[in-house]
């Protein structure tokens, strides 16, 4: 019961976190109506999820060996890029408010940024919510009788609620930060974010064979901080740190921050004009 | 042109020859089998995993740098890099209090 109880409040914060910058952005430029594309955007995940991970053994059929990795590495890269876009304008957003010590502000937000927002709530939540589903999945198909089946069936759903009410503490606290500085504080951690999952993205398919690791491992920090520890999966979950990395995934992992502030400089370059 | 395309298959080939031929690892009863697979140091291997369980599993190992779901009566390939001699644990993140294993390349 333990067991699932940590895998799945470790997966619920990870998709929490994403949804919950999500509608605190909105809450403080004053769109706290638009609420709906995000938890749309999050319950479509969840229905997904359940679709992919029910039709299991056709899909398998259908994917053969490796297209389901493809395909989880598409969504990674699909969020990277949704994330990239978001911090971005986040950092867009931080140099509009003019006033120092604001709390809130009346922005605008297109119907496009809107569907962006459902978007990143969607790949947000599905990357977890597909593996979790799974996971729980297999609990129920093992049968056994209500006794064997419930403990981590209830451990899996205990997780959950503790992982959204964690999560909800979190933001209503970090929420309270004025808007400069909770532009600046929410694009780092997506920053982060969008670069462990381009290279998560990559690793699926280095494992799969479609792209090689170049060198692997480069190192092994595990000394430092390894997975296996509770902070060392949350840091592996949130923000892709992995103790033995492949070459290929460190540099597009340390790549993709040059890269994203030449976009970032470009943009601020267009919008000048 | 001809000659191009034969040396092409050829160090294909012998690039495929460097990995050694599929190591079976069964998963049965959120098992594996064998848990202990000794390798070849220093060699391209490819692992050869099977669940023969109804429900899903998840090879994992964080040395190994590699971690995959393997669906109920699905198999699938895991390709390693060459390994330095040592001891690389996996697990079955599903259940990973009997699902374990190592790699011990020598």
């Amino acid at each position: 019961m333990l067991g699932t109880f940590i895998i799945t409040w470790r997966e619920t914060i990870e998709a929490a976190l994403i949804v919950g910058i999500l509608l605190t952005y909105l809450n403080k430029i004053g769109q706290s109506k638009q609420f709906r594309f995000v938890y749309w955007g999050a319950l479509w995940a969840v229905l997904a999820s359940l679709i992919f991970a029910g039709m299991s053994d056709y899909l398998s059929v259908f994917f053969k060996d490796i297209g389901e990795d493809i395909f989880e590495a598409a969504i990674l890269f699909l969020a990277t890029g949704v994330l990239t876009h978001m911090v971005i304008w986040m950092h867009h957003n931080a140099r509009e408010i003019k006033g120092a010590l604001q709390h809130e502000a009346e922005l605008a937000i297109s119907k496009n940024r809107l569907w962006a927002l459902a978007t990143l709530a969607f790949v947000g939540v599905f990357r977890e919510g597909m593996e979790t589903v799974l996971f729980l999945w297999g609990f129920f198909l093992q049968g056994g009788g209500i006794t064997s089946v419930a403990p981590p069936v209830m451990g899996g759903l205990l997780g959950v609620g503790l992982g959204v009410l964690m999560t909800w503490l979190f933001f209503k606290g970090f929420g309270h930060l004025d808007l400069r500085p909770f532009f600046r504080v929410s694009g780092f951690i997506l920053l982060f974010m969008a670069a462990g999952m381009l290279s998560s993205g990559i690793g699926k398919l280095v494992s799969v064979g479609l792209v090689p690791p170049l060198m692997e491992p480069i190192w092994n920090t595990s000394w430092f901080l390894s997975e296996r520890s509770l902070l060392g999966s949350l840091v592996a979950g949130i923000f892709g740190y992995r103790s033995s990395p492949s070459l290929i995934q460190a540099l597009f992992y340390l790549f993709y921050f040059p890269i994203t502030l030449i976009w970032l400089r470009r943009q601020r370059h267009d919008l000048a004009q | 042109m001809h000659f191009g395309l034969l040396l092409g298959l050829g160090l294909w080939l012998l690039g495929t020859a460097d990995a050694e031929d599929g190591i079976r690892i069964l998963i049965k009863d959120h098992r594996f089998s064998p848990s202990e697979v000794r390798v070849k140091a220093n060699t391209k291997v490819k692992l050869l995993v099977s669940n023969e369980d109804e429900t899903a599993e998840e090879f994992e190992s964080f040395s190994l740098n590699r971690e995959r779901v393997v669906r109920g009566g699905q198999s699938i390939t895991i390709f390693l890099p060459p390994l330095k001699p040592g001891s690389y644990d996996f697990f079955g993140d599903f259940h990973p209090d009997t699902a374990q294993g190592k790699v011990i390349a020598e």
